[in-house]
């Protein structure tokens, strides 16, 4: 173990919380204001800071080139105040985090499926992985009320996921690639729908306006139209009185002599060594984050790391790898008008079928296109176009003419994927940086390289000219599952209620607890859960076993 | 960066981003500065340009193109970095959006405050897949 520098000394926060909350992203957010209307004394710690809209750069002549620098998806690439690095050397795909209040949700794109019910029960109906220790009837009045909350705009009967409520406002416009490729599936007899997204198309009602179609939704959105946790929940919870503590990164969970947690140290923004105690403590950093910071609680009661009696803290990691497929077509698509990341989502081939050479499936999202800079590029929808003496006529070709399809594998759990501790590498303070390694497995080949198959039959279908299967991109966009759920303390890192097994009022509530990944984006699921993880607490705090 | 390292790299980004009609080529517009400021934090683009031959300006464009993509092949992830500086530099230049704009009729200006105007959803083009029964496994 590296030695440590001398201990600095150490502040006290008063007063001790009932709650603390470690993250203030999208779970962090939910529970945060979930506990707080409740009149629960909450403290939530977030190492980054809230993001004011006058920063985000959708209204500058640089916008485009600002996403290689300040405003790059990947924290090893921005390396801005709030990030820390990741050692992602052994991993095919590159995780992207953000911390910030509103956590990841500053630069999603908004889409906010839910997992089917099949998801639930990978073990049971396809012989692989494991179950939930719920299923998608005890979790759909949670993704309703976050829906409600959230504010959710798109339209209740799609055929391929269980019936839902109405949907409070309309969805976005297909634009004209959405409309080609929703005519091409009906020819084909696929599933089509068009998505939930976590965007406004009306006025909300508490301030919030519609989309106004610009784009960029990774760079941020400064209208507010769109539902990132900083708008959706933290509002709600600051007015109840959580306190929330921004640039307060944390180093460790503090335990008693009984294996209780007592609290954590941090951080603050001055470089103070601070400690918050409290009768409960969430964790809500995400699937990387999470298991960092329990690998990093080390104590002579928990040597292996807080909560890691099963050893599987940090392992099953699943990172949604994505494949590429665009198509560019003769007539003008105008794709960089309207949300960036997604017009429709197709999910034919989302359940198993023995037939095709590998269990589980995946989702097809017909994402938009780029501006200038991005066509050239191919960022983030590739490919770049070549420099040279052709350049200025293939650019042509591509801009505003193409359409993506980006193909999201439900990858495997597998112990092998995993996040430890770097030896040697740290952040700013001096806290061992997460390392993380990760292969694609040979099931998840196999579903890509059919993904790419059937995205490419879909463009032709739908008339284009060329298309362009880039294959598997470097990057990760959805982290989950290294503190799993599970009913057995000896294959599961927390309870059905992402309580952990191995200390009480220890909780956790983000996509560390996902036991598979089904095909879905996370972020509906996640909240759900965090919401449903609030519930509990709520129940059981006067019994919980927590310091006095 | 002394006078004739700049030509140089003038002489590159001429290649990369030729010019495009009445639009001169990206050196000629005068982005060879830009880039060269963007490239203080990209050592490997300076390893680059350390390898181009002698008399690399002076050569006919085929010949510069052929020692160009020799680094390419030869440094694929430094000529990458090298390739991403000359588009940020040239796709962000005024000059170059509003020519974009007379070709395509994309506004020259940042997508915000003013966003795009697209149509609303019809809910008339769900009635194929509406027509289609449950798609998911029940459990």
């Amino acid at each position: 173990m590296r030695g440590r520098p001398p201990e600095p000394r150490l502040l006290e926060d008063k007063p001790d919380a009932d709650v603390l909350v470690i993250g203030a992203g999208a779970a962090g957010a939910v529970v945060s204001a979930r506990l707080s209307e409740s009149g629960v004394r909450l403290v939530c710690l977030e190492q980054g800071d809230w993001v004011r809209p006058a920063t985000i750069p959708s209204g500058s002549p640089d916008w485009e080139a600002r996403r290689q620098t300040t405003h790059h998806p990947s924290p090893n690439v921005r390396r801005l105040p709030a990030d820390y690095p990741i050692n992602d050397s052994a991993s095919d795909l590159k995780p992207l985090l953000y911390n910030a209040v509103g956590g990841s949700t500053i630069h999603w794109g908004g889409h906010f499926p839910r997992l089917r019910p099949s998801d639930f029960r990978v073990r049971t109906l396809d012989g692989v992985a494991d179950d939930w220790p719920l299923d998608y009837d005890e979790l759909a009045p949670y993704y309703d009320r976050n829906d409600e909350r959230v504010g959710v705009s798109g339209v209740a009967g799609d055929p391929g996921n269980p019936p839902r409520s109405p949907r409070p406002m309309p969805p976005v416009p297909l634009g004209r690639g959405g409309e080609l490729l929703a005519a091409a599936f009906d020819r084909l007899g696929w599933h089509w729908w068009p998505p939930d997204l976590g965007i406004n198309t009306r006025p909300d009602g508490a301030g919030r306006p519609p989309c106004n179609n610009c784009g960029p939704c990774d760079l941020g959105c400064p209208t507010g139209a769109r539902s990132s946790a900083d708008l959706a929940y933290w509002p709600r919870a600051l007015r109840d009185r959580a306190v929330l503590r921004t640039h307060a990164r944390v180093r460790e969970i503090t335990v008693d002599s009984r294996g209780r947690a007592t609290g954590a140290l941090y951080f603050d923004a001055r470089g103070n060594l601070r400690r918050q105690r409290a009768k409960v403590v969430v964790m809500a950093c995400n699937a990387i984050g999470t298991p960092r910071l329990l690998l990093a609680s080390r104590s002579k009661r928990f040597p292996e790391g807080l909560a890691n009696s099963s050893g599987l803290v940090g392992k099953n990691l699943m990172l949604h790898p994505v494949a590429m497929v665009t198509g560019l077509f003769d007539e003008p698509l105008e794709g960089y008008k309207g949300p960036f990341a997604i017009s429709l989502v197709c999910q034919e081939f989302y359940e198993t079928d023995g037939a095709r050479g590998f269990v589980r499936g995946y989702q097809m999202q017909l994402c938009r296109s780029s501006g200038p800079l991005g066509t050239a590029l191919g960022s983030p929808y590739p490919p770049r176009v070549d420099w040279g003496a052709d350049h200025h006529r293939i650019f042509l070709e591509h801009f505003g003419h193409g359409a993506s399809l980006a193909v999201t594998a439900e990858d495997l759990p597998d112990e092998r994927n995993r996040v430890t501790l770097d030896p040697t590498l740290v952040d700013a303070h001096g806290i061992p940086a997460p390392a993380i390694r990760y292969r694609i497995g040979e099931n998840t080949a196999a579903m890509i390289e059919h993904g790419i198959g059937r995205a490419t039959d879909a463009f032709t279908e739908a008339g284009a000219r060329r298309v362009m299967a880039t294959g598997l991109i470097d990057s990760a966009f959805h982290v989950l599952g290294t503190a799993r759920m599970g009913s057995d303390p000896s294959r599961s890192v927390s309870d059905r209620f992402g309580g952990s097994h191995d200390v009480r009022n220890l909780f956790i509530a983000d996509s560390s607890l996902f036991v598979t990944c089904g095909a879905a984006n996370p972020a509906s699921t996640v909240q759900a859960l965090a919401l449903r993880t609030a519930d509990h607490i709520l129940r059981i705090r006067r019994t919980i076993d927590a310091p006095a | 960066m002394p006078r004739p390292r700049r030509d140089l790299l003038a002489a590159v980004l001429d290649r990369l981003l030729p010019a495009n009609g009445e639009l001169p080529a990206a050196g000629e517009l005068g982005l060879a500065a830009q880039v060269e400021e963007a490239a203080q934090a990209c050592p490997q683009v300076g390893a680059l340009m350390d390898a181009l031959p002698d008399g690399f300006v002076e050569l006919a464009g085929g010949a510069k193109d052929d020692v160009l993509r020799g680094l390419e092949q030869d440094a694929p992830a430094s000529f990458a970095e090298l390739v991403e500086l000359a588009y940020s530099a040239y796709y962000t230049d005024e000059r170059v959006l509003e020519h974009i704009e007379q070709s395509t009729g994309y506004p020259a200006r940042p997508p915000q405050p003013e966003g795009y105007q697209l149509e609303p959803f019809d809910d008339a083009v769900l009635a194929t897949i509406r027509r289609r029964g449950p798609l998911f496994r029940t459990v």
